[in-house]
């Protein structure tokens, strides 16, 4: 990230907000591996037992975006959708490697509080991150919503406000679509 | 089957329709209002799959149950419960013949990795160091036959802070009593240079006799983090410092930080930043967010806690107690205290009925001072069109000599002159044009007319004091480092101290705070020499003391300091400059304590001094600015308008129609002739400036203050449509800078709710006026304050009236 130009990936999240798809593929580039060495770190247990909560990795990738200090705040749902993005490529990336390896790590990571039924280092993951693709071919609000919600840990106040809909739609959206996931992961 | 894509509005709509009916009626009102069996189906398996959890409930994490009875050396008693880092049990072990019973906490896996016990080893001698009747002491750690890091603790039987005190329904003075001990801990281990940097209520536990024991001391230090993972957040970032949340440098402060944490949560119920994200925590931290307010925090459950109710309890958090809280809870370190110890005795202080130290941001619309303290008279003023005003300045600038040494003082006089004539002949090619200019050519002169090292030393302290008088002082430093040196080099102790003094307070406004205490120190301790010139000593007394008090470390030994500057610079007959400026500055610190009456009294000393000197102008206009915002604070606004008027005439004459300090005096000056029904008058005033303000302040949200008053000479002149927009902008440049529930967007919606109904549209103001209603009326203790929340209710009401007789 040292060779990163300041304010670039302030551009790249600019041009990622309105759709350009060839600076999404750069910017993961830039931000991927370092969240890839941490999920992996993560999930080897290097931490204690609480923080292997994939939320927390929010942290580093913060940190690291943000130092870019270019980076306002009038992208922030930008900026947070695109971190959500990202976490769940790296998650489900790891949780894939994890099954090639056969490794049996014994450790459940619930996904989140909220969907402690999707075990986050498990093929569940991946099915998920499966299904969530459909998601968002038929609801893209509601895809993000999911995503920032259950990979970024946001709270339902704080999503309503990144979205700019009231708690009550949060609420009542996320309700519907973990049924939906839920019926869709557990059929077929 | 049909695609979700085309059913997908159905299966929202007919979802949605399910969850709001009750369970006995839902399958019939369904049907009803479902032909389709394959849909239902759909709706149905959706509604059973939103509401599963309860059924099969969640994957349980890993909570560090253990199935055999012995770990390491120890025999497991009984479990004791569950933490944040794994389970704790009641073990026995014997030594020496001697049964020993401790607390051990079996750590997640790899939760601490191979090199765990090495490190314990390590740091052991630390941690088994500390020895006080508050931290629990780590014991011993290792690993399991199965590789299962644990650490052992001395059992303490005990409560969660916070159960503890709610339990038994502890009153505030008992509970900051038990804070005191907690304080007293981590001052202890601080001493021995131990940080804590994961202190929390659950990791302060009391005995039943009311001892408070603090656990996991050195942990963090343990469990410590490789390369990759680079932060040491724990648990609850809750109670995290910026710096920590930030992954910046952790030091003391952060232990400071939290304690304030757990003392916000311990007054008022709830923790600072209670439902905020981790990620949203990060971003606070990221942006410098001011700590919330405590009083805002209360609920009646906590009131009923503490055995009062919500209002009184809100009272007794409005004071002082506020102030001590935020002191910790500041963003930077630096603004915090610079001690637990610091912390502590202000709470002593506090539960003594004494003043604390810890002060409010109460200016919260005027902005720190920005004029130069202490000035010596500058040289001469070069205008635009090269006339050199040397007449008047250079006459007072003879007089100031004259407490030197004669010869030298002669020698620099006709250097002096030399360089006015020089400046306002060609010999640059041009007459130099601006002041700061014309000071860089003398110190670039200097050398060709003065080869003595001391006069020469001399020439540049009288330049680089110019310079700083004109806000210079990146040059001005240049130039006392330099004069450092060579005064140092020729044992001149007098110019040393007098460069190290000015050298040092320079440093404490460009924020380097351990360098200006340093030379501010020596400064002073140079000048308690004979060959140290009374005036000298004065300013290093008052550059000492006084920036001690402006930046955090008080101590009444500082006023003290800048009292006995007055008295010399009275008995030995120092300019009337040198003594009004002593005065000024111990004005200054008794109005940074609170204690008015006397700083209103200092102040009028200063005003007579400084006499009709026009030289001293801009030390007069910030005097009468002081004593104007003294009597606005009291309420007593007829005596404050003449005052105002005097220091914006004053600062605008001496530091011009544009800069912040006059700009600052203009729109108070607007704010008390608004007060007093002269709005008309205001309003020109407030539209020429803001334009200067957006090219000063840019979007910072100290842009606020002006945006409040030119609201405010919208609003009361008619301009309402003006007035929307300002108080728009004032919410906006403040989002996210600045505590949501804070009294300043009380205000702002204030201001927007009477725009709005300004223009008719009473249905658009109404929830801007409810929620300043909501956010001026709470915890509103002082005159003024209360008075703004009536001013809000009014307003409320006031609209809803109009909304109701449509």
């Amino acid at each position: 990230m040292s060779a990163t130009e300041p304010g670039e990936i302030t551009v790249l999240l600019r041009e990622w907000g309105s759709g350009k798809t060839e600076s999404t593929e750069h910017l993961f580039e830039l931000v991927y591996p370092q969240l890839r060495n941490i999920a992996g770190a993560l999930f080897r247990g290097e931490r204690p037992e609480n923080l292997l909560q994939p939320t927390c990795v929010v942290n580093e990738l913060f940190l690291k975006l943000v130092r870019q200090r270019s980076l306002r705040f009038e992208d922030r749902e930008h900026f947070y959708s695109l971190s959500a993005r990202i976490m769940r490529r790296v998650l489900v990336d790891h949780a894939r490697s994890e099954r090639r390896q056969k490794r049996d790590g014994g450790l459940s990571v619930p996904l989140h509080e909220g969907m402690a039924w999707i075990d986050a280092k498990h093929a569940e993951l991946i099915d998920l991150d499966q299904v969530l693709g459909e998601l968002e071919e038929l609801d893209q609000r509601k895809c993000r919503m999911i995503e920032l919600r259950f990979f970024m840990g946001f709270t339902v106040a704080e999503t309503a406000e990144l979205l700019n809909i009231s708690t009550a739609s949060v609420d009542r959206d996320l309700s519907f679509v973990r049924g939906w996931l839920y019926d869709r992961l557990h059929t077929g | 089957m049909r695609e979700d894509a085309d059913i997908w509005d159905q299966l929202q709509a007919l979802f949605h329709l399910a969850e709001a009916t009750p369970e006995n009626e839902r399958d019939r009102v369904l049907a009803e209002n479902c032909s389709d069996p394959e849909l239902l189906r759909r709706v149905q398996a959706i509604y059973h799959g939103a509401h599963v959890e309860m059924e099969e409930g969640p994957i349980q994490p890993w909570n560090g149950f253990v199935l055999s009875n012995k770990i390491g050396p120890y025999s497991i008693l009984r479990h004791l419960g569950t933490g944040g880092l794994g389970s704790v049990y009641l073990v026995e072990r014997m030594v020496g013949g001697i049964v020993q019973r401790s607390a051990l906490k079996v750590l997640a896996p790899h939760a601490a990795g191979a090199a765990f016990v090495e490190r314990f080893h390590r740091e052991q001698h630390i941690l088994a160091s500390l020895e006080h009747p508050n931290i629990t002491r780590l014991l011993d750690a290792g690993l399991g036959e199965d590789g299962q890091p644990y650490l052992v603790m001395e059992f303490v039987n005990g409560v969660h802070l916070n159960n503890y005190c709610d339990e038994k329904h502890l009153p505030i003075s008992e509970r900051l009593e038990l804070f005191l001990q907690v304080c007293d801990a981590v001052a202890y281990a601080h001493r021995n240079l131990v940080v804590h940097l994961d202190l929390k209520p659950s990791n302060i536990l009391v005995t039943p006799n009311g001892i408070v024991k603090l656990l996991d001391f050195g942990t963090s230090k343990l469990i410590k983090l490789d390369s990759l993972l680079t932060t040491t957040i724990s648990a609850t970032p809750a109670y995290a410092s910026p710096e920590q949340l930030r992954n910046d440098a952790v030091t003391t402060s952060c232990d400071i930080y939290s304690l304030g944490a757990v003392l916000f949560e311990l007054l008022s119920g709830r923790r600072p930043n209670q439902n905020a994200s981790l990620a949203i925590l990060i971003e606070r931290a990221m942006n410098e967010q001011e700590p919330e307010s405590l009083q805002q925090a209360v609920t009646e459950v906590a009131a009923t806690n503490r055995g009062l109710t919500e209002n009184r309890l809100c009272t007794v958090l409005s004071g002082d107690l506020a102030n001590v809280v935020a002191k910790c809870l500041r963003p930077r370190a630096k603004d915090r205290y610079a001690s637990v110890d610091a912390l502590a005795g202000d709470i002593q202080r506090y539960r003594d009925g004494r003043t604390v130290m810890a002060r409010p941001q109460t200016r919260l619309y005027r902005v720190g001072k920005f004029v130069r303290r202490n000035r010596k008279v500058v040289a001469a003023g070069v205008l635009m069109n090269g006339v050199i005003l040397a007449s008047l300045s250079y006459g007072a600038w003879r007089q100031q000599q004259a407490i030197r040494e004669g010869q030298r003082a002669l020698r620099m006089q006709t250097f002096m002159y030399r360089l006015f004539k020089l400046a306002n002949s060609n010999y640059t090619g041009k007459p130099a044009p601006t002041i700061p200019e014309f000071l860089k050519l003398g110190v670039k002169m200097l050398p060709d007319y003065i080869k003595n090292p001391g006069d020469l030393r001399e020439a540049q302290l009288g330049l680089a004091e110019s310079m700083y008088e004109n806000g210079e002082l990146d040059d001005a430093q240049k130039v006392f480092t330099a004069t450092i040196a060579s005064a140092k080099a020729s044992g001149d102790i007098s110019a040393e101290a007098e460069s190290e003094a000015f050298s040092g307070n320079i440093a404490f406004l460009q924020g380097q705070m351990e360098s200006g205490k340093a030379l501010t120190a020596h400064a002073l301790e140079l000048s308690r020499r004979r060959e140290v010139s009374p005036a000298v000593r004065v300013w290093s007394e008052i550059y000492y003391a006084w920036n001690r008090e402006d930046n955090g470390f008080r101590d009444d030994k500082n006023v003290q300091l800048l009292r006995s500057a007055v008295q010399e610079a009275r008995d030995h007959n120092l300019s009337p400059h040198e003594t009004a400026d002593a005065l000024y500055n111990l004005g200054s610190d008794l109005e940074l304590r609170g204690s008015l009456d006397e700083a209103e009294q200092v102040f009028r000393q200063a005003l007579q001094v400084y006499g009709e000197d026009p030289s001293v102008l801009c030390e007069q206009s910030e005097v009468f600015g002081d004593l104007a915002y003294i009597s606005d604070m009291r309420g007593n606004i007829p005596a404050s308008l003449p005052l105002y008027q005097s220091a914006y005439d004053g600062y605008k004459q001496c530091s011009g129609p544009d800069s912040r300090g006059t700009l600052t005096e203009e729109e108070y000056l607007a704010g008390a002739l608004i007060k007093l029904g002269r709005a008309r008058e205001a309003y020109p005033m407030m539209v020429a400036s803001m334009p200067k303000w957006r090219k000063m302040l840019g979007s910072s949200p100290d842009l606020a203050e002006p945006l409040n008053f030119m609201a405010l000479a919208d609003v009361e002149t008619g301009h309402f449509m003006e007035g929307e927009k300002a108080a728009q902008e004032m919410v906006e440049v403040q989002t996210g800078k600045v505590e949501a529930s804070d009294r300043r967007f009380g205000a702002s919606h204030l201001l927007w709710a009477r725009a709005l109904a300004g223009q008719g549209r009473y249905r658009e103001a109404l929830p801007h006026a409810e929620l300043a209603d909501t956010l001026l009326n709470r915890g509103a203790v002082s005159a003024g304050a209360k008075k703004a929340g009536s001013d809000a209710h009014s307003e409320l009401l006031e609209i809803q009236s109009k909304l109701a007789s449509r």
